[in-house]
């Protein structure tokens, strides 16, 4: 069971969606191992699911769990600005 | 020079929303009524960042984007749309044809407008400071 589950919303299979996955990727897997599970939806596939997760521009990571669910948008090339908006900091980490 | 926004939609109420929401940054907001409109305006001068609407009459988002993207890949486009299936029927003609775009939400709230504008424009920004080090 992994400790986080995280959703990346892109609009479609483009060149700049797939660099936006492979980018977080590669810093996820620098900061929480193999502690997460990453996946990525097409919002044009999935209209219905993207509503339900009140997304309101792509791209979107979502950490879905543990709670609180958080959101963050942009091209996620920031590793604090991500790991901050999604509260998974060293310290916040720590004091959980 | 401030950096520059383009945007393209065929409601006035749209057009008028994104400049108000925008008038106390540092960028330049500029509106178009029309793809053609639109289209003109960026062979006129160059954009940093263009809103457009996918349900305008005459030419619509998708074939605006086309256009956009004949000469200009790099730019970024966010489409406006509504998060439903037809509509989205009409981007995967773009997906399939590979150009890049992302969505944004109808209706677009300010608050939208400002972060995703500011992270957008400011993380360019960013990126060249970063490049003169």
């Amino acid at each position: 069971m992994y400790e986080f589950r995280l959703y990346l919303y892109i609009s479609g299979k483009t060149a700049n969606s797939v660099a936006v996955a492979c980018n977080l990727k590669l810093l996820l897997d620098k900061k929480l191992k193999n502690q997460y599970s990453l996946e990525v939806v097409n919002l044009l596939d999935n209209p219905q699911r993207a509503q339900e997760d009140n997304i309101l521009a792509t791209p979107t990571l979502v950490k879905a769990s543990p709670p609180p669910k958080r959101k963050i948008i942009g091209d996620f090339s920031n590793e604090e600005k991500v790991l901050s908006g999604l509260g998974l900091t060293e310290e916040e980490r720590t004091e959980k | 020079m401030s950096k520059r926004i383009l945007i393209i939609d065929d409601d006035e109420a749209v057009r008028r929303s994104f400049i108000s929401a925008l008038e106390d940054s540092k960028f330049q907001v500029d509106t178009a009524e029309s793809g053609e409109e639109g289209l003109q305006m960026k062979k006129d001068a160059e954009y940093n960042l263009i809103f457009l609407d996918l349900k305008m009459p005459g030419m619509n988002g998708v074939e605006t984007l086309r256009e956009i993207r004949k000469t200009d890949k790099e730019v970024p486009v966010y489409i406006f749309t509504a998060f439903h299936k037809e509509f989205f029927d009409q981007l995967r003609i773009v997906e399939e044809q590979g150009l890049n775009f992302e969505v944004i939400k109808k209706p677009v709230g300010s608050d939208l407008i400002v972060t995703l504008t500011k992270l957008i424009l400011g993380q360019h920004e960013e990126t060249k400071e970063a490049s003169h080090v």
